[in-house]
């Protein structure tokens, strides 16, 4: 029975089972449904779920489990051919996957009967030819082993599936029995599906905490291994990022560092001071017609993807700085692609962010503050500065550092609008780049992702990582502190 | 006490501090209060009583126009202090509320020190010209709101850290620190201990001597102990306005008469 007809099956269980589940619990009391301990629908959902969750559990772990435990078992037939070391081993056993299944491709167009296949041996020539009526294209020619672990391959694989397909029917079906065994008026349905409820939940955090997990781990492995093959005092106090795939890289991370800086700092300059003052017209002062066209109005530039910012820094910001301060004008700036360039226009992307956060923020500070201080004679712009800015302050730092979070992580506007040269300077409109920007650049292309040259991308990225981790926490850490103050 | 008990019409326009006729106020399409025209005397406590939601807190913040901060809030009718209608397009409600000030039914201290908290009317209305002015006034304005002995070694403290009823003694150690003429409390006391409500109380009656003081009390024996006058309001209505001895020994309307003994007894 193909995987998703059991899918189907156990689903079809399940759903039985609720109704079944109902019915015996309503009839366990002879029909006076207040005497149940809980709503019928928990009984039903209660079998339900015991039909579903350990069957489901059994089939991915088989699913995962099953091809691993399979290549095991083949692998000493294709062993001491020409298995040199692990690598060549996995090349071997795509091989070995693919003949078998272009012999199930074959038996399926009926090109070959089942019989034949198993019984296909190498010197009869004829299994590329064989498999190419089928439609099965092979780059070369099928050695012994390899068909004969084909072969191997797919009687374990048959016989695996419908193992599989038997215990997990029969897991399904020892789940609804036993659920529908204990179903009765007493039975606490409703704190079992509680339960269950919970473990849903769990499971859900466990999966996001633990992708995070491993994303962090490969950044950490990689690190090493790069810090294995180039020292770690030249990456994090060189200033010059040279790298050449040739050998003899110079790969400091200053020069990139101050880049991503220098970028985020005018972006900040940018995005605070409008963001914030924004945010305070729109809390503070706008009636509510405004508010309920300028709040989505400023979001809908937070939905533009980076990339169109980083167009529109390429192809208007750039050319426009040209016209003031290129060579026709005052003379500072040689080309479009510029710190100031990127700056501008990150700026412009995040103030949504900065303005939406704060006005969340200041509308956070309660009324009551508000009414304290009119109630003394104090105007607006008083109490906005004496009282809602000093009380909101921490939640305002805390979306700035939110902010700034975003600029250093910030790719495409720089790759776009930054230009690639990695060089410390003071001049704001010379072009930089930081360090997103370089990891594209040093994994885009034919790189070996064993040399230095691409591993030198992971430890940027961890680099990065702990950076916009820092701030993320130190602003989290505010943010809550100001929480805290109103109780 | 009893030079400022005569009868209504006895009381000379010099004497009227705030005169409201015919207010009305909507929240949106709730009619909060309606058609009310009531004469508050110079220097004199004044209370506000009826039943939750009758309009109490409305009625009083008309006086001081905290009523413009409320969107959906729309006032008419016309209400003069000292002669002057204070919804007229010349008078800037800022200017009027340092004049009127208020304790609102909640403590709401500002997120500051307990110092600056006080200090904060007086430095935007530039009462002080020195630091030692400054200190001198909230020194005054903590120990008029009875509450200075409790604060005087930690004014730098966050006035938030206080409990309910300090707040609420900071709260009117800060209305009173601004000099107000007219001073509006709602509910000042339902936060406070028998103790801190005796301070209050007693404080009120000292500012009847320079303020006329408005406020709004569900406590029928505070409103006898400390007013003058009183007001009762019931659904928005003005029901009876007179002096207080005469409301809670001889009501003129049954409705005035079941809510206080309904209260009282
Ligand atoms: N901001 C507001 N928006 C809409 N309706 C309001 C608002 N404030 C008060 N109201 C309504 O106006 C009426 C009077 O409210 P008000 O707060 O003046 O009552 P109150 O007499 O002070 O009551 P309490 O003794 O409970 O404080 C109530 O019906 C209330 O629902
Ligand atoms: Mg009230």
């Amino acid at each position: 029975m193909p995987f998703y007809w059991t899918l189907a099956t156990i689903l079809g269980l399940a759903a039985l089972g609720f109704f079944l589940g109902r019915h015996r619990a309503v009839a366990s009391v002879g029909g006076e449904r207040r005497k149940l301990h809980s709503l019928r629908k928990y009984y039903g959902i209660n079998v339900a779920m015991k039909t579903l969750t350990p069957a489901l559990g059994l089939l991915v772990v088989w699913l995962i489990a099953q091809p691993v435990i399979v290549e095991w078992r083949v692998s000493d037939l294709v062993a001491g051919t020409d298995v040199a070391d692990t690598r060549v081993q996995t090349l071997v056993m795509v091989d070995v996957r693919r003949v078998a299944n272009g012999l199930d491709t074959a038996v399926a167009a009926g090109v070959l009967s089942e019989a034949d296949a198993a019984s296909l041996t190498a010197d009869s020539g004829t299994i590329r030819d064989t498999l190419g009526d089928a439609g099965v294209a092979l780059g070369s020619d099928v050695s012994a082993p390899v068909l004969a672990a084909a072969q191997r391959y797919r009687t374990l694989s048959a016989r695996a599936d419908l193992t599989r397909t038997v215990a997990v029917l029969a897991v399904a079906l020892l789940g609804l029995g036993w659920s529908l065994r204990e179903t009765d008026g007493d039975f606490r349905a409703r704190n079992v599906v509680e339960q269950g409820v919970r473990g849903l939940l769990i499971g859900a955090a466990c999966i996001a905490i633990l992708t995070t997990l491993g994303i962090v781990l490969s950044l950490v492995f990689n690190t090493i291994e790069f810090f294995r093959i180039y020292p770690a005092s030249e990456f994090f106090f060189s200033t010059t990022w040279s790298p050449s795939f040739g050998g003899g890289s110079q790969l400091g991370i200053l020069p990139l560092l101050w880049g991503t800086m220098y970028i985020s700092l005018i972006a900040l300059a940018v995005a605070v001071p409008i963001g914030l003052l924004a945010a305070i017209y729109l809390s503070e002062y706008a009636s509510k017609r405004v508010r309920s066209v300028a709040k989505p109005a400023l979001e809908i530039l937070a939905g533009i993807p980076t990339i169109v910012y980083g167009l529109f820094a390429l192809l208007t910001v750039g050319p426009m700085l040209m016209k003031v301060f290129g060579d026709g004008g005052l003379g500072w700036m040689q080309a479009g692609t510029a710190v100031m360039t990127a700056g501008l226009v990150m700026g412009i992307m995040l103030i949504p962010f900065v303005s939406s956060l704060s006005d969340d923020i200041i509308n956070a500070v309660p009324q009551a503050m508000r009414d304290g201080s009119y109630g003394l004679g104090a105007t607006q712009s008083e109490t906005i500065r004496h009282v809602i800015i000093p009380a909101a302050l921490p939640g305002i730092v805390g979306a700035i550092l939110l902010a700034a979070s975003r600029a250093i992580g910030e790719t495409m506007i720089v790759v776009l609008g930054a230009g690639a040269a990695a060089r410390i300077s003071g001049n704001p409109f010379e072009a930089m780049t930081t360090v997103t920007a370089k990891i594209v650049s040093q994994l885009t292309g034919d790189a070996d992702f064993s040399s230095p040259e691409a591993l030198v991308a992971f430890a940027l990225g961890m680099t990065l990582f702990v950076l916009t981790l820092g701030l993320n926490v130190l602003a989290l850490y505010i943010v809550r502190r100001f929480r805290e103050q109103y109780e | 006490m009893y030079d400022r008990t005569f009868p209504e019409n006895a009381v000379t326009a010099q004497d009227i501090k705030i005169e409201a006729k015919g207010v009305n106020v909507h929240y949106g399409d709730t009619h909060a209060i309606k058609d009310v025209s009531v004469d508050i005397q110079d220097k004199t406590v004044t209370a506000f009583i009826g039943p939750s939601g009758c309009g109490k807190s409305t009625f009083l913040r008309c006086f001081n126009r905290m009523n413009d901060t409320i969107d959906s809030a729309r006032v008419t009718g016309d209400i003069r202090i000292d002669g002057e209608d204070i919804y007229d397009k010349r008078v800037d409600p800022v200017q009027l509320r340092a004049k009127v000030g208020m304790v609102f039914q909640k403590p709401n201290p500002f997120p500051k020190s307990i110092y600056d908290n006080v200090a904060y009317g007086p430095k935007i209305h530039g009462l002080a010209h020195t630091r030692a002015d400054l200190d001198d006034i909230v020194e005054k304005a903590l120990r008029r709101g009875a509450i200075w002995d409790e604060v005087k070694d930690r004014l730098q403290a966050p006035g938030t850290g206080l409990s309910g009823g300090q707040q609420q003694r900071l709260c009117i150690a800060r209305a009173i620190a601004t000099e107000p003429e007219v001073l509006l409390m709602d509910e000042p006391c339902s936060a406070l201990d028998p103790i801190a409500t005796g301070q209050v109380e007693e404080l009120i009656d000292e500012l009847r001597r320079d303020y006329s003081v408005v406020i709004v009390t569900h406590s029928m024996q505070q409103a006898a102990r400390v007013s003058q006058k009183t007001a009762f309001f019931h659904l928005g209505n003005l029901v009876e306005y007179g002096d207080t001895d005469e409301i809670f020994t001889n009501p003129q309307d049954p409705k005035t008469e079941s809510y206080i003994t309904g209260r009282i007894g």
